[in-house]
């Protein structure tokens, strides 16, 4: 039974950087139907502007990470502006090909100035230090995840719930011609959108760079919180995020009673069952297409 | 008509001296150069280990600017291959049948060179010293093929009597990764635990691309694990004991000579790496051994990259490539595969910054004969990255 606890704890607190990727999937996917593949490379890109304030600049962490934030947010907007609102005639398929395109740039920028070799992120928390509940554990450093997590989106639910710009962003995903007569400027809308969205993934890659630091290290984080956000029927984030700790359990489960060996392939299993049985993922009552 | 016959003679001749400069020439050799190739992943999941290739490098550099071997120089043509088998593959057959790679040396992991093996086999290229210590190069043995790697199975060996005999230890388990190279440290640790009537507590397999190893490491934590041996990328052995750490379990790690650069292990771990027992196949980085020093000044000083650390993995690349440049040396000017194989299997206790290396004539049935070093010792990672070294140079077939 404690295992079995452990287990649960243990999926859960993975699952919250999941549920970060996820989260940021889900927000371009919204108003543009686009999964981004280049997801985790541009928090990647953001960790790493991160880590060069820290350690060749020398920058304090309080301005750092903040300052990293910034340039995630400017990096959504300007690859937006300049990658793919310059796509003629764009299809989903051409859009997703262009994302896959960027993820591939944007590593490839990375080891070329950071270099390939493994990388020690100076962070205020140790990812080593954890805390005992009885006979339970969980890393400080999780714990952080999940708090932040949880905040993200609580703040994109009131965002989108009562900010004008959160307004926008829902008409322009329900309607974009209509919202275009009513006013808004759904391009910048668009644009907005990808620098929100690499903001809560930046933040994703800086609680998970502790851990791990190369260029390599977004690509796994990405797919499980592709695999969330399917779950969720992409479009729903409330759905993503508990996609995202149910595939963190589901993971922990599957390798401790099943196969760990097959314990990473659980994520392609799910997106693949959930995209066969229940497409509009799990709390959508039905399916609608778009006509 | 007597036009025409001289055209017939002139094309005879040519035809007959391309056949004859066809015959002596050796592919990737010419009067002024030797052309060497080398994979290495320079990105990827296994990146840590791209500054084997960058070693060997280096030390070409230092022989060139030295006057060559016997006033050729030698060409090395390095690629990054991600550690990916297929990028492997298509980067070596691209170099060896577009510019003509005489002999191959080093080539990172055990998975990238099953992949090119039977390719260079069969094509009669030589390879020496793949960078790492899989039973699969000598196993059977092939005449062209020449392992410097001390097999994965005797550092395994090594680790697991050390932790019985001297440290009385009972109960070890390993996390390996699921593949040619992890599952060679599980052989070589289960058959030396055989032989003092013990088993492994835990086996615990890990994929290369599992980015979450908490599973992982409650297995380890459940089968109360004295010893935990790692046989994993650096990534993954480094998470392992983050991991550990965290869940306050506290075994003694033994790790393979693939993490053994404690410097960066230490770095990249915050500290969380001291204490770690590993397997060393080459003299330290630091030691004072004075051929290490001249490396360290010829070869390090003057060619690395601003950036780049005179590390394990750095002087790894030019332990793999010292018996392929000693073999040339021998050879005379006249280099060719047949006479580079010749001198290979004349080396007897060759050393360089290795154990000692010694080949012998090829027989099919002795993987003994393409084994060219069996000897480690083993160190302790110390505070600062420093290495205590707590054993001699020892054989453990």
């Amino acid at each position: 039974m404690i295992d079995f606890i452990q287990m649960l704890i243990n999926g859960v607190a993975v699952g919250s950087s999941y549920a970060l990727l996820g989260i940021a999937m889900v927000i371009i996917y919204k108003t543009s139907e686009v999964p981004n593949f280049a997801q985790g490379e541009m928090a990647l890109i953001s960790t790493y502007v991160a880590y060069m304030l820290l350690e060749q600049y020398q920058f304090p962490s309080y301005m750092a990470f903040p300052l990293s934030l910034v340039f995630a947010v400017v990096l959504g907007c300007v690859l937006e502006f300049t990658v793919l609102r310059r796509a003629k005639a764009p299809s989903v398929l051409g859009m997703i090909i262009i994302t896959i395109g960027l993820e591939m740039i944007l590593m490839g920028l990375v080891s070329w100035k950071f270099g390939a070799e493994q990388k020690s992120m100076p962070f205020p928390i140790s990812p080593y230090d954890s805390v005992m509940f009885g006979d339970f554990f969980v890393s400080t450093l999780e714990i952080l995840t999940l708090v932040v997590a949880l905040c993200a989106m609580i703040v994109l639910f009131l965002f989108f719930r009562y900010s004008r710009l959160g307004m926008a962003m829902k008409a322009t995903q329900q309607n974009p011609v209509a919202a275009r007569i009513m006013g808004i400027r759904t391009r910048r809308i668009l644009m907005a959108t990808w620098g929100i969205s690499s903001l809560v993934g930046a933040s994703a890659g800086l609680l998970i760079s502790p851990v791990i630091m190369q260029p390599y290290m977004m690509w796994d984080p990405m797919l499980k919180g592709f695999a969330a956000a399917v779950m969720g029927g992409m479009t729903s984030l409330p759905g993503a995020v508990f996609g995202a700790y149910l595939l963190g359990i589901i993971e922990n489960l599957f390798g401790g009673y099943i196969s760990i060996e097959f314990k990473s392939v659980v994520a392609f299993v799910v997106i693949v069952l959930m995209l066969c049985i229940r497409p509009s993922g799990l709390f959508a009552r039905h399916y609608v297409k778009k006509v | 008509m007597k036009r025409n016959g001289l055209v017939l003679l002139l094309s005879g001749v040519i035809v007959l001296l391309g056949l004859v400069s066809g015959v002596t020439a050796e592919e990737g050799v010419t009067d002024t150069e030797i052309h060497i190739g080398q994979w290495g992943p320079q990105t990827g999941p296994a990146a840590a280990w791209g500054s084997v290739a960058r070693g060997t490098d280096a030390y070409f550099k230092m022989i060139n600017e030295r006057g060559g071997i016997h006033g050729r120089k030698l060409i090395h043509h390095m690629f990054d291959d991600a550690y990916n088998p297929a990028k492997t593959k298509a980067g070596v057959k691209e170099l060896q049948e577009g510019v003509g790679i005489f002999a191959w040396v080093g080539g990172v992991g055990t998975a990238p060179g099953l992949a090119v093996r039977d390719y260079l086999m069969e094509r009669g290229v030589p390879w020496v010293g793949p960078s790492a210590g899989s039973r699969h190069w000598i196993d059977p043995p092939y005449k062209y093929l020449f392992a410097v790697y001390p097999l994965y199975e005797i550092e395994a060996k090594t680790l697991c009597r050390y932790a019985v005999a001297n440290m009385g230890k009972k109960k070890i388990a390993i996390i390996y990764q699921n593949d040619d190279y992890g599952k060679n440290g599980l052989m070589g640790a289960k058959e030396e635990l055989a032989r003092s009537g013990l088993e492994l507590v835990a086996e615990v397999p890990v994929n290369l691309t599992d980015g979450d190893l908490k599973p992982h490491v409650m297995k380890l934590k459940k089968s109360e694990a004295e010893v935990v041996l790692l046989w994993t990328t650096v990534k993954h052995a480094l998470m392992t004991v983050g991991i550990s750490k965290a869940m306050r379990f506290t075994p003694q790690f033994m790790s393979t000579s693939t993490c053994s650069d404690f410097p960066l292990m230490m770095h990249i771990s915050k500290g969380a790496w001291e204490g770690v027992i590993a397997a060393s196949f080459g003299e330290l980085p630091d030691s004072d051994y004075p051929l290490m020093r001249t490396y360290k000044q010829e070869a390090f000083d003057q060619y690395a990259a601003k950036d780049e650390r005179w590390g394990v993995f750095y002087s790894a690349g030019i332990v793999w490539a010292e018996p392929l440049v000693e073999a040339i040396r021998r050879c005379g000017p006249d280099l060719t595969r047949e006479r580079l194989v010749q001198e290979l299997e004349g080396l007897r206790d060759f050393k360089g910054i290795s154990g000692n290396i010694s080949y012998y004539p090829f027989d099919p049935n002795d993987p003994g004969c393409r084994q060219g070093q069996r000897e480690v010792f083993l160190v302790q990672c110390l505070a600062g990255g420093k290495a205590k070294q707590l054993t001699d140079w020892a054989t453990i077939e």
